[in-house]
């Protein structure tokens, strides 16, 4: 015979689900049913206005995969990624470890090393557009070279992944002495006895005990960086020669889905995105396996 | 201490992680902010509301609907503080407030669009020739066709026929004609004068153009600066003129492949070529009208929208001027490619009666001259336009207003027109750079764009 739950428990089970209410009204009505409705558009060829959807089934799929443009900007995502989170990372963890010591002025390097992460995405845009311009600006005059950071085709993506990593350090390096207050002290004493220099004490010691914070970190930027849009946005114009090999996934979406109103061929390149996000992050999550040590 | 601070800053960081989350967040939040400024005023006005509250059961006239609230949307910040002061004065005489918001091109056209599909629509707003045809056609616009037949103030044919025209669907009007505008050529006096040129003038041919561009070009500035993203200032004029065309009568078909287009479009990529207007990584990193306001190029071929730009900034009203553009092989050729905004009002609105009045008003003659000679722009009511010349001191703009008499061609539009107008932006960068030649470019964005336009 099953016994009748106490009035305790009961009374737990409401407050339990009301207090996880508003949260769960918001991830369904903000998050889950849009991307449901995402993926349903993605079937679909929309009409003006959101009337008269036709379902045409994998039709845009197929589009999708023929679309050179589609691959294009898959490219130049990639591209992005693969420089601004390695070097987001690395740079950020040097600086975490070094920030972690006394050292004069610690708050204030923290400080400046995070501030980027405040301003607003479309004001650092701007400031480093300026910065970029290949006539007038201030890196181009100081060195006296003529470079066109911003508007040749093979190297705007990577000026504009710099953007994203000098942006985006000090997110990953506060991430990082937050993991670093957890390694307990006794090991650094116990390596110097035994003669271990700086560089070593970081790589078998450090790097191993916040292993699930870079993990944690690596895992959110490259969904981050995959996602990147708004410095692009900003950035380059449709008049600019590097526009092809500067145009992101998620600005593909923007530009099919709001500026050219085919919300249905956005949502399957949304999609597409979605899908490849997923697979690199379940490689992720079966690598760590090798590298991850949680105690 | 250091626990604390890296918990402040882990705060901060979701904070601004969440704003940066984005679109949907940010686009949910501001209908919702309307609402709430929408209904304060209301409840703080609960006793002007019960005087009316007999009225307000049946909202005939205006003004049963006192105590509401107008708002108008438009993407030109320039002409904001010139139309705030006519829509006050309408707001003096039917007691209806009205602000007016900016939202700037890009996002008007994404801001707008969601406004329709959510019948959240802005009650008076600005439309273009780009999409009309598809907001009437799904009748989002108010349709105002026996509104002005009742009208004492608004007669269609006080208004350039074009415009008039672009606003109509199935034989209904959803809007009123709110201005017109010219292209013309800005010339910088100071360059002329240093090279040694004369000033630009209505003898002038395209050939003569090219020629005193590279007269004009030395180290320090070029003679001509092109708007590769702007074909209203550019090559559509040049387009026209030579004979060319971009797109059939019937819309069916594009003329980006007609020889003339073509030779059109050479006349920019050889002035590239030959170093008198600047690679396209230079324009599109600093627009040509700041490249003209910097002292950088001596030629910049704008529109009449222009001006509150070019009269604000010093330098260019202490240097500059403005002449009528060049013709190709006779005075009759010279074009100007024109277009005109519309006042529309949303067909669901909440309040129609007030948002024809507001429309009414800012189509009258009175507050069209007034547009005109407080600079905003120039105004599509016919005859109108010299009080918009007398409006600067700084430049002659009898420049723009010849242009009234020059051959005028409404831009080029379909029902989609962005869909093949940003691929032919994107295509044309083979034609700027020198990558492809120009013949192979235009004859695939014709292409293209017939297959764009079988799809409309």
């Amino acid at each position: 015979m099953k016994k009748k739950p106490s009035s305790r428990q009961i009374s737990e089970f409401i407050w339990g689900w009301l207090f996880i209410l508003p949260t769960m009204a918001g991830l369904i009505i903000l998050n889950i049913y849009p991307m449901i409705d995402t993926i349903k558009q993605s079937f679909y060829k929309t009409g003006d206005f959101g009337k008269g959807n036709i379902f045409v089934g994998l039709a845009n799929y197929r589009k999708v995969f023929g679309d050179a443009e589609v691959w294009q900007a898959l490219a130049n995502t990639i591209k992005y990624a693969i420089v601004e989170v390695p070097f987001s990372v690395v740079i950020a963890l040097l600086l975490a470890v070094i920030l972690n010591k006394k050292i004069k002025g610690r708050s204030f390097f923290r400080t400046v090393f995070f501030l980027p992460m405040v301003v607003a995405p479309a004001a650092v845009a701007m400031v480093w557009k300026w910065l970029y311009n290949s006539n007038f600006g201030l890196i181009n005059n100081t060195f006296h070279i003529k470079v066109n950071w911003i508007s040749d085709p093979n190297i705007a993506i990577y000026s504009i992944a710099v953007i994203g990593i000098w942006s985006v350090i000090g997110y990953n390096m506060v991430l990082f002495l937050a993991g670093l207050q957890e390694v307990p002290r006794d090991y650094y004493e116990a390596a110097s006895l035994d003669g271990a220099n700086g560089w070593q004490q970081l790589i078998h010691i450090t790097v191993p005990l916040i292993s699930p914070t870079i993990f944690f970190v690596i895992v959110t930027r490259v969904i981050a960086g995959m996602q990147v849009f708004d410095l692009i946005y900003m950035l380059i114009d449709l008049n600019n020669p590097a526009w092809k090999k500067t145009e992101s996934l998620v600005y593909l979406f923007y530009k099919y889905s709001f500026q050219q109103s085919k919300k249905g061929y956005g949502a399957t390149v949304i999609v597409v995105l979605l899908a490849f996000i997923l697979i690199l992050t379940v490689i992720q999550l079966i690598g760590q396996k090798k590298w991850v040590h949680y105690e | 201490m250091v626990k604390k601070l890296i918990a402040l800053c882990l705060g901060v960081a979701m904070t601004a992680s969440l704003v940066a989350c984005g679109g949907t967040a940010a686009t949910t939040a501001e209908p919702a902010a309307d609402a709430t400024a929408q209904e304060t005023p209301a409840a703080d006005d609960s006793a002007a509301a019960d005087t009316a509250a007999a009225e307000e059961e049946a909202p005939t006239s205006i003004g049963s609907s006192v105590e509401g609230e107008l708002s108008i949307t438009i993407w030109d910040e320039g002409q904001r503080p010139g139309l705030q002061q006519i829509v006050d004065e309408w707001s003096a005489q039917s007691g209806v407030k009205a602000t007016i918001q900016v939202v700037d091109w890009n996002d008007y056209w994404t801001l707008l669009e969601a406004g329709a599909t959510g019948g959240e629509l802005p009650d008076v707003f600005w439309m273009h020739s780009n999409v009309a045809q598809k907001y009437m056609e799904n009748d989002m616009l108010l349709d105002l066709t026996d509104k002005i037949a009742a009208s004492d103030k608004i007669d269609m044919n006080n208004y350039y026929e074009g415009i008039v025209k672009l606003y109509q669907s199935n034989g209904k009007q959803y809007a009123v004609p709110k201005d017109i505008d010219t292209i013309a050529l800005w010339y910088n006096k100071t360059i002329f004068d240093e090279m040694g040129v004369p000033y630009p003038d209505d003898t002038w041919t395209w050939e003569d153009f090219k020629a005193n561009a590279k007269k004009l070009t030395n180290d320090e500035h070029w003679g001509y600066a092109i708007a590769p993203g702007n074909n209203q200032e550019g090559y559509y004029n040049t387009i026209y003129s030579m004979g060319g065309y971009v797109i059939s009568d019937d819309k069916k078909t594009s003329g980006m492949d007609d020889a003339n287009s073509i030779k059109a479009v050479k006349l920019f990529t050889d002035m590239i070529a030959e170093g008198s207007c600047p690679d396209l990584a230079t324009v599109s990193e600093t627009a040509p009208n700041e490249l003209l306001c910097a002292g950088k190029t001596a030629m910049s071929i704008n529109g009449s929208w222009m001006l509150a730009g070019y009269r604000d900034n010093e330098y260019a009203a202490a240097n500059c001027d403005v002449a009528v553009l060049p013709y190709t092989n006779t005075p009759d050729d010279r074009v100007s490619i024109y277009n005109g905004l519309g006042w529309a009002a949303a067909a669901n609105g909440k309040n129609t009666d007030a948002a024809w009045s507001l429309i009414e008003y800012l189509g009258s003659k009175e507050a069209q001259l007034e547009q005109a000679e407080l600079g905003v722009t120039m105004s599509a009511y016919k005859g109108t336009s010299d009080a918009w010349v007398n409006s600067v001191d700084c430049f002659d703009l009898n420049g723009h207003m010849k242009m009234l008499d020059a051959k005028l061609v409404f831009r080029p539009y379909s029902r989609d027109t962005t869909v093949w107008e940003d691929m032919m932006i994107e295509k044309l960068q083979d034609a700027w750079t020198g990558a492809k030649p120009v013949e192979d470019v235009c004859i695939d964005i014709a292409t293209e764009m017939n297959a764009a336009l079988a799809e409309e």
